[in-house]
This record gives structure tokens, C-alpha cells and sequence, in this order.
């Protein structure tokens, strides 16, 4: 009888006593690896589905919360950037059938979608903005994806401290959602360089760290297995979940 | 006197009982463990501190740290408890929950989501199977509270408090387990996951009644919170009755499903 109170009590004192050798086994060891199946299992049932709520102007944060990396440190960008970003360009292509090239001003004079949503931090804080761009499935509509294409990869211009490069990725289904948008303004203004200046994803359906900053130019893959850790993004590469709808 | 034994939980609500256990602990410790990395709560939908309800920080010099929880404006001193604590790596460090408390214990925001999301999907894989068993073999009808319960809830209490000298007549359990039963399966535990679930952007368009429900996502967040702290205030209350009314007795019961029956009690329906 004594015995199952230990076991009882040991199995309580795992976290409540703190049982700090049992719990950095469970979290380094096999197991770690079973518990990605969640992921897996979230992305079949909630996916990328309806539509993000949408806010009014009264509704927004003007001082919009920065997160993650600041302006890049790249000096392509900071000569774009001195300059307005007049000379960016955006090249779609990978597995395209008609690879393309905008200029800034031609992702100006195509048709923009305004939405005020909520951005849903991973770190579960959330703000409000209002964003303007064009959406990606228009993009995408131009280039038209080769029937073996299954990723939009998203290239950055910035890059961490330690120089490993930013980038991020959708599944084509992701990316075509009417409310995924190449941004161009948050809160009635050209986005700032903390922000993603000159072009940055903004996808509502999922958390923050997927709307991938300073897009400096998309390919579409049948895999991002070869890119940085292999992952699907530098956020993905640090171990969160590539499929960030919750 | 001859002991009188009865088969009180079956094969499935043993195990389910257990698997629960275990992810109710996983799920607590890993939303800690997630709660650190945005240390507030706001009863709004996006973020406002001038709706803030919770927040726990650090403030002080680099010399003297201070942990500071501050509820609903008032301000505590909580250094080592809540704040600045220990971060899992043999020190100290400006973090809410100290790392004995959190899964994994040091700062890991993307494997704490990833624990909290396996044992969610575990938590209620076990909960649908215990409530199928339990329609099928009759027993969750024994577990939830009846109209005709409820006139025996005021005695049922009496008798707890020595008010009164014997519990009203009652099945397998009496009236208040049936009501803290029913609350509990019926009302916290969908309420913590709706909460859950409420947080999640790709939910939220799916079904924006869920998140509205509980006043914004900020707000959810807070509620979910609150469901945990009231779950965790059941679970004392469990093992209070769990070892104040023969912890052998009980713990057996739901290890091999026999219980022995007091002189009083009789076997149920």
C-alpha cells in the first residue's frame, strides 16, 4: 500500500516538487519528437479556414508594438532605403510558369485590399493595425505556380546578429487566402523600416511570426527543405511550429 | 466484521482518470511555462494596460532585483515566488513563474507550445472516451447531478459542516460530489478549452463567436487563466477527499476498480 502512495506522490512531485532531471530528460530526450504530431494534427483540423475578424479605424494601435529583429543591417537595403526604395524590386519565381518582376511603383498602382486586423502574437500579446498592400494570390494569379509547386518561400533582407538569414514560407492554400497581403502601409502610412519596409507578408489567419518582414523576393518550391535548417522559416528553425494558426 | 467490496471504475475511466491527471499537470505546467513569455493579463481584445488585471515583472537595480506582482493595481513584493526567479539553469532571472513550476523548466516558449498542444489533443481524446464509456456502461448517469439531487444538496452540506448526524440517502456519490462533478466536467473543463481555443487566430476565423464569447482574445487569455487557477482549486479540494476519507481505499479503487464499502454506504445503483 505504501507503494502506491509513493508512486502517487512521485508522480506529483514531478511538478510540484520540481523534479528538475526527470522534466530536462522528457523535454531533450525521444519524446520531445513525438509531441510534433500536434502540429500536425492542427494544421488538419484548423488550417487555414473563414475569414480573420475585421476591426474599424477606432479600433487601431498607432504606436504599433515591433517585435523580433529591427531595421537590417544589409547595405543593399540601406542604399534602397536612402533612396525610397525607388530602385526595389520584387522577383517571383521558382516553379512559375511566368516568372515576374514589380517595381515598387507598379505594386503601388495594382489593386490594394485595405484590412484592419488583429496581428496575434505567439507570445500571446495582440495588436491592431491597419494594413495595405496587395494580395498575394494576385501575385500569384501572374506568376502561376507549376502543378508540382507547394510552398511560397518568403527571402528578407535581414538577417539575426549572427548573420543567419530571415525568411519565412505558406503552403500555396495559405497564400492564396483572400486575406493574405503583401503590405505596403500599416496605420495609413508607408511601412517604417522596424516595421518591414518596403514589402511585408501579412497573414491574419495565423500568429505574427509568420507575416515574414523586408521581403526581398519569393520563389515558389515543391519543398524548403534545403533552406537555412530546413524548416520553413528562421522562426520554424528556433523550433516554433511552421503551421501557426494557433 | 466481513468487508464489503463493490467494482466501482471501470478499465476505461481508470485509465482515462490517469491520463488526465497526467495532462492536466503537462497542460498547467506548459501554459506557465507560454503565460511567461507575455507576463499579463488585460480583460480586452487586443492588448491595453489600462485594462490590465495581472501582471508579473521585475523591476529594481541590476544589484538588487525585485519580482513585482501587481493585481488589479495593487502591487506586491513576490522576489523568488513570482517575478524574478529561478530560471532552470542554476540562477536567477526576471521571469514570472520560477522554472520548478514550468515545462520545460528553463525559458522555452516553442516547446512549452508544443507540450501544451499534444496533451490538449491528449486531454480531450481522454475526456471523449471517458464520457462514451461512461453513456455506455451507465456510470456517468451515477456522476451527474439530477433534479431530484438538489433538495439533498442542503443536508448533503449540514453533514460536512457536523451539522448533522448522517448524509442524506444517496447513490455512489452523494449530492455535492455530483454537483462538484457536474461543474467540473460539464462546465470548467469546456470552459478551458473553449478559452483555449479562443486564443488561436485560425480559430478565430473559423468561428469568431468563440473568441468573442469571452470578450477578445487579451480577454480569453485571462479567463483561461482563471479556469486553470479554479481547476487547480478543485484539484485540492480532490485530494483533501481523496486522503481524508481513506486515501488506500480511494487510490485502490482507481488503480484496480475495487472499492470497499464502509459500514455505512451502500453499494448504488
Amino acid at each position: 500500500m505504501n507503494r502506491r502512495l509513493f508512486v502517487a506522490s512521485s508522480i506529483a512531485s514531478l511538478g510540484l516538487a520540481g523534479c528538475a532531471q526527470a522534466k530536462t530528460a522528457l523535454t531533450t530526450g525521444p519524446f520531445r519528437k513525438v509531441l510534433d504530431a500536434a502540429e500536425t494534427v492542427n494544421y488538419r483540423v484548423i488550417g487555414t479556414r473563414g475569414m480573420a475578424r475585421l476591426y474599424t479605424d477606432a479600433d487601431v494601435n498607432v504606436q504599433f508594438r515591433l517585435n523580433g529583429l529591427n531595421t537590417p543591417a544589409d547595405t543593399l537595403y540601406s542604399s534602397l532605403a536612402a533612396r525610397g526604395f525607388l530602385q526595389y524590386e520584387l522577383a517571383i519565381g521558382g516553379l512559375v510558369d511566368r516568372p515576374q518582376r514589380f517595381s515598387f511603383a507598379q505594386l503601388r498602382a495594382m489593386p490594394q485590399q485595405t484590412q484592419i486586423t488583429r496581428l496575434d502574437c505567439v507570445e500571446g500579446w495582440s495588436q491592431i493595425g491597419k494594413w495595405r498592400g496587395v494580395p498575394l494570390a494576385a501575385i500569384l494569379a501572374l506568376a502561376h505556380p507549376k502543378p508540382e509547386a507547394r510552398y511560397v518561400v518568403f527571402r528578407s533582407f535581414n538577417s539575426d546578429d549572427q548573420g543567419t538569414p530571415f525568411y519565412g514560407s505558406l503552403d500555396l492554400h495559405e497564400a492564396a487566402h483572400p486575406q493574405t497581403i503583401l503590405a505596403l502601409d500599416l496605420n495609413d502610412k508607408p511601412l517604417d523600416l522596424d516595421h518591414g519596409a518596403p514589402v511585408r507578408l501579412r497573414i491574419p489567419t495565423q500568429l505574427g511570426y509568420k507575416s515574414t518582414k523586408w521581403v526581398s523576393r519569393i520563389d515558389v518550391l515543391a519543398s524548403f527543405a534545403h533552406i537555412g535548417a530546413g524548416n520553413g522559416g528562421y522562426w520554424e528553425d528556433q523550433g516554433y511550429e511552421w503551421y501557426a494558426g494557433i | 466484521m466481513q468487508q464489503r467490496q463493490t467494482y466501482r471504475h471501470s478499465l476505461v475511466a481508470r485509465l482515462t482518470h490517469w491520463l488526465w491527471a497526467v495532462a492536466i499537470l503537462v497542460l498547467v505546467m506548459s501554459g506557465l511555462q507560454i503565460f511567461n513569455a507575455a507576463p499579463y493579463l488585460d480583460a480586452s481584445d487586443n492588448s491595453n494596460p489600462a485594462k490590465r488585471v495581472l501582471a508579473i515583472g521585475a523591476s529594481g537595480t541590476d544589484a538588487a532585483p525585485r519580482g513585482v506582482t501587481t493585481v488589479f493595481g495593487h502591487s506586491f513584493s513576490t522576489t523568488g515566488v513570482l517575478g524574478y526567479t529561478s530560471d532552470g539553469l542554476g540562477g536567477q532571472a526576471p521571469r514570472a513563474f520560477p522554472a520548478w513550476a514550468t515545462l520545460p523548466g528553463p525559458q522555452d516558449l516553442a516547446d512549452g507550445r508544443r507540450w501544451h498542444f499534444f496533451f490538449g489533443w491528449t486531454l480531450t481524446i481522454a475526456l471523449a472516451a471517458f464520457g462514451v464509456a461512461g453513456v455506455l456502461q451507465g456510470t456517468l448517469r451515477e456522476l451527474v447531478l439530477r433534479p431530484s439531487d438538489v433538495p439533498k444538496l442542503r443536508p448533503m452540506l449540514l453533514y460536512y459542516l457536523r451539522l448533522r448526524k448522517t448524509p442524506p440517502a444517496h447513490g455512489t456519490y452523494n449530492p455535492l460530489q455530483k454537483a462538484t462533478y457536474t461543474l467540473v466536467l460539464f462546465v470548467l473543463v469546456p470552459l478551458i478549452v473553449l478559452s483555449g481555443l479562443a486564443l488561436s487566430p485560425g480559430v478565430d476565423a473559423i468561428a469568431p463567436p468563440i473568441t468573442a464569447l469571452f470578450g477578445g482574445r487579451q480577454a480569453a487569455r485571462l479567463w483561461h487563466f482563471t479556469f486553470m487557477a479554479l481547476l487547480i482549486a478543485y484539484f485540492c479540494v480532490h485530494m483533501i477527499f481523496v486522503f481524508g476519507t481513506g486515501a488506500v481505499n480511494n487510490l485502490r479503487s482507481m488503480v484496480t476498480g475495487w472499492y470497499t464499502l464502509k459500514d455505512d454506504e451502500e453499494v448504488g445503483v
